[in-house]
């Protein structure tokens, strides 16, 4: 790690730090990940997929997919710097 | 007098002015102004044929969309199809974007032009608007101090007159901060309002797409444009469209209750709140009932904050590996962006995810219960925007004293609320801002009493 991201690095730490002095006598609350509990639904009816669609996904999945290997999992372009180690 | 965003619009439609005279008008300014200024990275050289094809359905008497020959500036981390996205980093520097951000599909539908990308703070890490590889951007009300950030090129090109309307992110007061440095009008949407698709994201559970304008009809149209429901996306509120204008003419409060907090003072410079104290009296004199609220730990938003912030960005820059296009974020990156993303690698590491990120995620459930139990006692709450007066260009700010700037705009993001601002005053020719919260999908209300303020002009 060069000079200039162990400075910053430092940097951060101190932040968390008095993250946690802060809080420290803040009681254990359920975390929120999203202000908002409702979402809409992708679907353009607003519908869940049918119990048939869901049950069919990995096999319909599998079809469209560009490229599966002999287990049928996903194959996805190798990244050039793999090929390289 | 300058001349209000329906005046301008109506002109436009009653082919008074031609929506190429306004393009060209705008052009001809930023070409004056802008080197000074440095609030655009890039000019849409279809800006001209795109308007002209506008005065063609005016003149043919076809209908027009409600933003019908407005000059409309893109902050560079949203898509637009053929300019350069670079979120003001060498990271995307030659990034040419494929396709258009749905809030621009919006624009274009009800044809806006896009006039071109206005600079920011890079990767929207900053409140100040100098980190940008393209160079820091001025404050036309202020020549010498930060516009603020990170929407810095949006908010100056609009107090400079350099274009209609704009279009910021905000995701820890990213759109108020510059809307209050520079003296105009910005709102942050309810989060999910807006679709994000698009938007090169900050922290995905809090960025929200919002617009800044010179006058509140400006944030209006430009919102009834681009909210509601997108069916590219997922994480959103089940809103069709969104009619403000109507339940805005009313500029009699009555009835109205204006929340006020005693915290709000306690971190803020008293000659800023001297200013909001003024304009909260107005609201009194309006009809408004003003409410003591109690927001006692508001301030631990802003450290919570950070650490959400600091690991969603870290998360979200892993695709910018540099193997597909752009360079690898860490190898051009500036100091604050690198902070962060060191940051959020910190806190993602296993051992310390629960101890601190979750922790953090648990004080933004305290920060949203204190706002919704602030919302049951009132409409709206009122409050400066940003604690202290912005900085001249260049002085060396530590982190910590920067990330100070946010500390009464986070709580809204934390708890997806909406908020405006809207021009109070100014101290020793500086504009402050006048922060309005209101609930979820409380945007008519916030919007109401912006459009009654700005009626007592």
């Amino acid at each position: 790690m060069d000079g200039r991201e162990e400075e910053i690095r430092r940097g951060a730490e101190e932040i968390i730090a008095s993250f946690v002095k802060a809080t420290e006598k803040i009681p254990a609350l359920t975390e929120t990940y999203y202000s908002l509990e409702a979402y809409n639904v992708v679907r353009p009816d607003g519908e869940p997929s049918p119990e048939e669609e869901r049950a069919t996904f990995r096999s319909r999945f599998i079809s469209l997919m560009p490229k599966a290997d002999e287990m049928g999992n996903l194959k996805v372009e190798v990244a050039r710097w793999s090929k390289e180690r | 007098m300058v001349q209000g965003t329906l005046e301008k619009l109506a002109k436009i439609r009653r082919g008074e002015l031609s929506a190429i005279e306004n393009v060209s008008s705008s052009l001809e300014l930023i070409k004056k102004l802008d080197r000074k200024i440095n609030s655009f990275i890039e000019i849409n050289p279809n800006a001209l044929m795109e308007a002209e094809a506008v005065d063609r359905k005016i003149k043919k008497g076809e209908s027009v969309g409600k933003l019908a020959g407005l000059t409309i500036g893109i902050k560079s981390n949203i898509n637009v199809a053929g300019l350069r996205t670079t979120c003001a980093s060498r990271t995307l520097q030659d990034y040419i974007s494929p396709y258009d951000a749905e809030v621009v599909k919006r624009i274009r539908a009800e044809d806006g032009i896009i006039i071109g990308m206005t600079n920011m703070d890079e990767f929207a890490c900053g409140s100040s608007g100098e980190s940008s590889a393209f160079g820091p951007t001025d404050n036309p009300a202020a020549p010498g101090h930060i516009p603020g950030g990170s929407s810095s090129g949006s908010a100056a090109a609009i107090a400079a007159g350099l274009c209609d309307i704009c279009l910021g992110s905000d995701t820890g007061g990213s759109i108020r901060n510059p809307a209050s440095h520079c003296g105009i009008v910005g709102l942050k949407p309810t989060y999910g309002l807006v679709p994000r698709q698009g938007l090169i994201d900050l922290g995905m559970s809090l960025d929200q797409i919002g617009p800044l304008s010179a006058d509140v009809s400006g944030t209006v149209v430009m919102l009834e444009t681009i909210a509601g429901r997108s069916d590219n996306e997922c994480i959103m509120l089940n809103v069709d469209k969104l009619n403000c204008s109507e339940k805005i003419q009313d500029c009699d409060l009555k009835g109205l209750r204006v929340g006020v907090s005693k915290k709000f003072s306690e971190l803020t410079d008293p000659r800023i709140m001297d200013v909001i104290d003024r304009e909260i009296e107005k609201l009194h004199d309006l009809g408004a009932e003003i409410v003591a609220v109690d927001l006692p730990n508001l301030e631990l938003g802003l450290s919570a904050y950070y650490l959400i912030v600091s690991v969603e960005f870290f998360s979200g820059t892993r695709k910018f590996d540099g193997r597909k296009y752009g360079k690898k974020i860490e190898d051009v990156c500036g100091e604050e962006v690198l902070r962060r993303i060191l940051r959020g690698r910190y806190i993602s590491q296993k051992e310390y995810r629960g101890k601190f990120y979750q922790r953090a995620l648990q004080v933004r459930t305290l920060i949203k219960r204190e706002l919704m139990a602030a919302f049951e006692k009132v409409d709206v709450i009122a409050g400066p925007t940003v604690p202290k007066l912005p900085h001249r260009i260049g002085t060396k700010l530590t982190p910590m004293e920067m990330y100070a700037y946010d500390y009464l705009t986070v709580p809204a993001n934390l708890a997806g609320i909406c908020a405006g601002v809207i021009k109070a005053g100014e101290i020793n020719g500086i504009p402050v801002g006048l922060q309005l919260q209101g609930r979820v999908l409380g945007e008519a209300e916030v919007l109401r009493v912006m459009k009654a303020l700005e009626a007592t002009e």
